[in-house]
């Protein structure tokens, strides 16, 4: 039940409130980087600290709360538009207890507490991810998509529709609403987040 | 897959028992604890397939607006705002301005392009390019769109013939709702359209009636309270030509077949799948939709009608005014198989010293934890307390045999028959982080559970292992025989005995109020017991496992 999770020492900073940061990750612009504390990000990790919105002063990019795990070569990328002919950065807020799959993207402006992403997605642009919302193993989200509250968003994998106008093109289905998650999803994601960091532990021979 | 434990809904069994496991039937009355819910009333388990589920709120999935019941029988429960599906991918639309936008960047954000721009506007979908001007929809404004499709699909003929009908039962379904309302107020899911609709057809087509459950219900009080003749309903629309009109079917489509080029010049089932009315089979004719509403639910249960799951009223929000989940009530079981856990640790503590840590696969962990015929294993049920009063648990196993078959069973299970004690839940336990110790613990159990695999410590294989906190680990063992095959999976009944008077902790703003159990006044025991599916997993026959030198 409780199996712990081996990491080697070497390869894991811990911070002062708990964050584990892989020495494999890329943390770039860590000025703009906030987390939360007991906050795992993987080997492999990629945080774009640094695409800051243009403009003087301090900006946090990109901030993650308690008891979030970052997998191995998830990509974290602040959302960008083009507002009345001048590009730029948004920041991304990121809640409590928010697992994201290995090799994940995402690009969201939002993501609330209690949220499980799958691994293999991409979440686009601006997307907006509502309290304890779950997002399936290898789906699409994309930009501008809002998931609500207790909602599990999937994509239809290996399942395409052709454009008639355009043959060769062939384009996934958009990941969309599945079901309601459970009354009692909220409780759920608390106990796993937090017994994942409980189980995230150095090899017992180096202690 | 890795080991697990269900537990039992009794409401769709004639009798309290559940079916033997091996029954493919099985798996419908069993679910995950997380899953269900608990009656205070009834003292019962139920779940999502027994509740009364009732609408509590209508909310947009994409523009969150909150829409008022009212609205949403007008608007034809989609959304009234600018929310549209793209009918080619479900991926929601954008309004777009005719006027090129500066850069690509500009018709990726529906903010920008809506307020600037020049008309005629059209709906775009960013991810498949799909717009709607290939179909024809442009608008002169970017705002009410809505409105203006919604009339388009209220011009479609089945919905003017839907209109029509309803028109046409109108006075009947006035007279019926004053006289039958005391009576329907005990089915509240029998609205009175569908109860005149279904009446109407139990009277038209013989034997309908003893099909179709409204009817069943209400067609007893048809006959005694309700005599009112209804007039023949002239059809404007016939059956089966209503597609010819402008939404294919019939000769018109295999004319259209016939020359078709690609496949994709006919939408999928998926793409069609969602429209209110029967539509166009090419994709080339495939209409934006408004997006459909979602609603907030509260439940029920089945027997006592009392509420069982009230969310607040904010469509967003993730609280509940009435919460009664089982997990509150009954003890959370986990089960593992110490020899395959022991397996998995070997094989992750090497993995983790060659590269980074890893979550450990669920591939390993299959071949890790073979059961294989003919050989005895022990297993781990670890119990989870959630009363803040102790309880003393006792297990016992159900009959695995189906009646009337002399087969001999595939493997035989000892749980330990003594009741065991389980310490009460207290908050703090939640926030103690010193669980090294506890690690620790469970990495003595294995070496001692390894010996016991052998024969010898059998004593301690059955029978408590740990105690902890509000948890308490106890050991059963399955002796497989050689002709196993399947899964080992057996039922378990589970009784639990609880103080029923315990006082209510005041000073608690985490406690649910279904952690204290009613009180009433005078001490006294009480037991509850449940019926729990237990499947260890997968049976490896003898045979393939003799390549490997044992
Ligand atoms: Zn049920
Ligand atoms: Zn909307
Ligand atoms: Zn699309
Ligand atoms: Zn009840």
């Amino acid at each position: 039940m409780d199996m712990p999770i081996y990491y080697t020492r070497a390869e894991y900073i811990e911070t002062d409130t708990g964050n584990k940061v892989s020495r494999r990750a890329t943390i770039a612009g860590p000025q703009n980087i906030i987390l939360g504390g007991k906050t795992i990000i993987s080997s492999g990790a990629i945080i774009r600290g640094d695409l800051r919105r243009t403009g003087p002063g301090h900006a946090v990019v990109i901030s993650l709360g308690r008891y979030c795990l970052i997998g191995e070569g998830c990509v974290m990328r602040p959302p960008y538009k083009t507002y009345r002919g001048n590009f730029n950065y948004y920041p991304m807020k990121i809640g409590d207890h928010v697992h994201v799959g290995a090799n994940t993207i995402v690009e969201a402006a939002t993501i609330g507490n209690h949220v499980e992403i799958g691994k293999n997605c991409v979440i686009g642009k601006f997307t907006i991810i509502k309290d304890c919302a779950k997002i399936a193993d290898n789906t699409v989200i994309p930009p501008n998509t809002v998931v609500p509250a207790l909602a599990l968003f999937a994509g239809s994998p290996g399942k395409h529709s052709v454009r008639a106008v355009n043959e060769d093109m062939k384009v996934t289905f958009a990941g969309q609403y599945v079901e309601d998650l459970p009354e009692s999803t909220q409780e759920m994601a608390e106990a796993y987040t937090k017994q994942y960091y409980t189980r995230f532990q150095p090899l017992p021979n180096e202690r | 897959m890795a080991p697990n434990v269900e537990y039992y809904c009794p409401c769709l069994a004639a009798s309290p028992h559940p079916p033997p496991p091996h029954l493919p039937s099985s798996s419908f009355s069993f679910h995950p604890l997380h899953s269900l819910f608990f009656c205070e009333e009834c003292d019962a388990v139920r779940c999502n397939r027994c509740v009364m589920v009732e609408v509590s709120g209508y909310y947009c999935p994409n523009c969150l607006f909150e829409v008022p019941s009212a609205s949403v029988r007008a608007e034809k429960n989609r959304c009234a705002r600018n929310c549209f599906h793209c009918p080619n991918c479900r991926n929601t639309l954008t309004v777009v301005a005719s006027d090129p936008p500066e850069d690509a960047d500009a018709r990726m954000s529906p903010i920008v392009s809506t307020t600037l721009g020049e008309p005629p506007f059209f709906l775009y979908c960013n991810h498949c390019r799909w717009d709607s001007a290939e179909v024809g929809i442009i608008f002169e404004k970017p705002t009410g769109l809505a409105a203006q499709l919604q009339k388009y699909e209220d011009s479609a003929p089945e919905s003017l013939e839907f209109e029509r009908l309803k028109e046409h039962f109108e006075p009947y379904l006035r007279a019926s709702s004053s006289s039958a309302l005391p009576a329907a107020s005990h089915h509240i899911h029998t609205n009175p359209i569908t109860a005149a609709a279904a009446s109407a057809l139990a009277r038209d087509i013989p034997g309908v009636g003893k099909y179709s459950a409204l009817a069943r219900n209400r067609i007893g009080r048809e006959k005694s309270t309700q005599k009112q003749e209804i007039p023949d309903y002239k059809p404007r629309v016939e059956v089966g030509a209503a597609s010819g009109l402008s939404a294919g079917g019939g000769e018109a489509d295999v004319e259209y077949m016939r020359h078709l080029e690609m496949d994709s010049e006919v939408a999928t089932l998926e793409q069609r799948w969602g429209n209110s009315w029967v539509s166009s089979l090419r994709t080339a004719d495939l209409k934006p939709m408004r997006i459909p509403l979602q609603a907030k639910k509260s439940k029920r249960c089945p027997s006592c009608r009392h509420i069982l799951i009230k969310p607040e009223q904010k469509a967003q929000s993730v609280r509940y005014k009435i919460k009664l989940v089982a997990a509150n009530y009954l003890p959370a079981i986990s089960v593992s198989l110490p020899h395959a856990q022991a397996a998995l640790e070997m094989m992750k503590r090497s993995t983790a010293l060659s590269k980074s840590a890893s979550v450990p696969g669920d591939e390993h962990g299959a071949a890790a934890g073979t059961l294989l015929a003919g050989k005895t294993y022990a297993f781990h049920l670890a119990f989870t307390n959630p009363l803040y009063d102790p309880i003393q648990v006792r297990l016992k196993k159900a009959q695995v045999m189906p009646a009337g078959e002399a087969r001999r069973p595939a493997f035989q299970v000892n749980l330990p028959s003594a009741a065991f004690p389980i310490a009460a839940f207290a908050e703090a336990w939640e926030y103690e982080d010193d669980e090294e110790d506890v690690f620790a613990l469970e990495e003595e159990d294995m070496e001692m559970d390894g010996m016991g695999r052998d024969g010898r410590g059998r004593a301690r294989t059955v029978g408590i292992l740990e105690k902890r906190a509000n948890v308490t680990v106890v050991g059963g063992e399955v002796i497989l025989t050689k002709e196993a095959r399947g899964n080992a999976k057996f039922n378990m009944l589970v009784s639990y005995t609880y103080r029923s008077d315990d006082p209510e902790p005041a000073d608690d703003e985490m406690a649910t109020p279904s952690r204290g159990h009613a009180s009433s006044r005078a001490p006294d025991m009480k037991t509850f017991s449940f019926y729990t599916v237990v499947d260890l997993g997968p049976v490896v026959p003898r045979d393939e496992s003799r390549v490997d030198p044992d």
